[in-house]
């Protein structure tokens, strides 16, 4: 299914200049690793980057950097290893974890261990990621979460099933990049829980009294 | 007899293409001339070819890994890295797709994030990435010619209004993310985002430009 809700513009470029917060890049990558369109977009930012590069202002390498380059081809094989076969078929398995996300969850949704943090809310936080917090939800079907604005970037993508808030309809792909000046309300589909991985770059503000209350057994 | 007859066949062709060589003192070698070069690394296993790819861009590497703060050694290391890659993966190279710039850009920045950033699932998510491109170029066979002429890119680069300009140069020379920049320029996380998009809209247009 091709994702309808995409990467920003500025979460691309920044994803190009390796510039994103570590947390963030994962997230981005699941949605790329599905996504043609950002790919393409990827690409356009990557021949930016190409351009700066071409541009940088230099001096003529020197001798003896140029010698030990030589040197290190002579320690080449002669031969190219062939490159490596381009029908690769990922067969769908709805129990498989993206790859991005196996260093931090492992590969089998199955296999999760939820701890739950809020009625009809679990999580999984990713430990020692370094630059923001990268973690899985587990929201039960039909709940209402709790309106919340973001202090920096948060960037969820859905694995299994789907939720509703003002920005549209999320489903499996579908990749909410918000900012400080987002505020929402998400409310799960009915049927099966909503999965999903979300990474932020700093800790969420909630808004009103009630939400308030709730963050710290939240723990956003 | 013989010989010296074989010597004068096998030497004109290698004149004759000397001839149509494209320049490379006066102008700046296009991408059209680094295909070339790549072409000759991957199927001869050029050397030659190969050190002007070096003479051009191991410097760039190295400013570029400089600017990002990478200390001396480290960057003399990561330039080598980055060309013997080229050197192995030269026949992984498309330039209907991407130009030898972006290539290896793409190549050090990787092992920028993987060595410096310490990122270590980075490499392995951008092979994949690159996996899915290359299977779906091979599908669709007739792909369009992404090729752009990158001296409108440049140009619509130096034409960014300063602003959007400095926000485009902390991102890519200095990997600054948008929250640091926010930070350093005391501008609102938003408004560097919504400049940041306009600028890439910019350049997406530029890219998109008929030749």
């Amino acid at each position: 299914m091709t994702p309808n809700h995409h990467l920003d513009d500025a979460t691309v470029l920044s994803y190009s200049a390796g510039a994103l917060p570590a947390a963030l890049a994962v997230v981005a990558s699941v949605h790329l690793e599905r996504c043609a369109a950002c790919r393409t977009r990827l690409l356009d930012a990557d021949q930016i980057g190409g351009v700066l590069l071409q541009q940088q202002r230099v001096d003529t390498p020197a001798e003896d950097a140029r010698a030990a380059m030589l040197v290190l081809l002579d320690a080449e094989p002669a031969v190219e290893p062939p490159a490596p076969p381009a029908d690769i078929v990922e067969e769908h398995d709805p129990d498989r974890l993206p790859s991005a996300l196996h260093p931090w969850f492992g590969n089998s949704m199955r296999a999760l261990r939820w701890r739950r943090v809020a009625p009809g809310v679990q999580r999984i936080l990713a430990s020692g990621i370094g630059g923001g917090d990268l973690m899985l939800l587990r929201i039960a079907p039909g709940s209402k979460l709790p309106l919340h604005s973001h202090g920096g970037n948060e960037l969820t993508m859905i694995l299994d099933g789907a939720y509703d808030d003002m920005l549209g309809h999320f489903g499996p792909g579908d990749v909410a990049d918000l900012d400080g000046e987002t505020n929402h309300q998400p409310v799960t589909s009915p049927g099966v829980p909503c999965i999903c991985v979300a990474a932020t770059d700093a800790p969420l503000v909630f808004s009103g009294w009630v939400a308030r209350t709730l963050q710290p057994l939240f723990g956003f | 007899m013989m010989d010296s007859d074989q010597a004068v066949a096998e030497v004109a062709p290698f004149r004759a293409k000397r001839v149509v060589a494209p320049p490379v003192s006066n102008a700046a070698p296009d991408a059209q001339y680094w295909s070339i070069q790549m072409s000759a690394v991957s199927a001869q296993r050029d050397r030659a070819s190969f050190m002007r790819i070096y003479d051009h861009f191991a410097p760039r590497l190295q400013r570029y890994l400089r600017n990002l703060g990478v200390p001396e050694s480290m960057a003399d290391e990561l330039v080598q890295e980055a060309l013997l890659t080229l050197w192995r993966k030269a026949a992984m190279f498309d330039p209907a797709r991407a130009s030898l710039a972006t290539w290896l850009y793409r190549v050090a920045r990787n092992l920028y994030i993987d060595h410096v950033r310490r990122q270590p699932h980075w490499l392995p998510i951008q092979e994949g990435l690159d996996r899915i491109d290359h299977v779906e170029s091979a599908r669709l066979d007739s792909q369009p010619e992404s090729s752009f002429d990158q001296d409108i890119l440049k140009q619509a680069i130096d034409r960014l209004p300063p602003v959007q300009a400095k926000l485009v140069r902390m991102c890519y020379l200095e990997s600054k993310s948008h929250s640091e920049i926010s930070a350093e320029l005391q501008m609102p996380l938003g408004s560097v985002k919504s400049s940041l998009r306009r600028a890439f809209a910019k350049l997406q247009v530029s890219m998109r430009a008929p030749r």
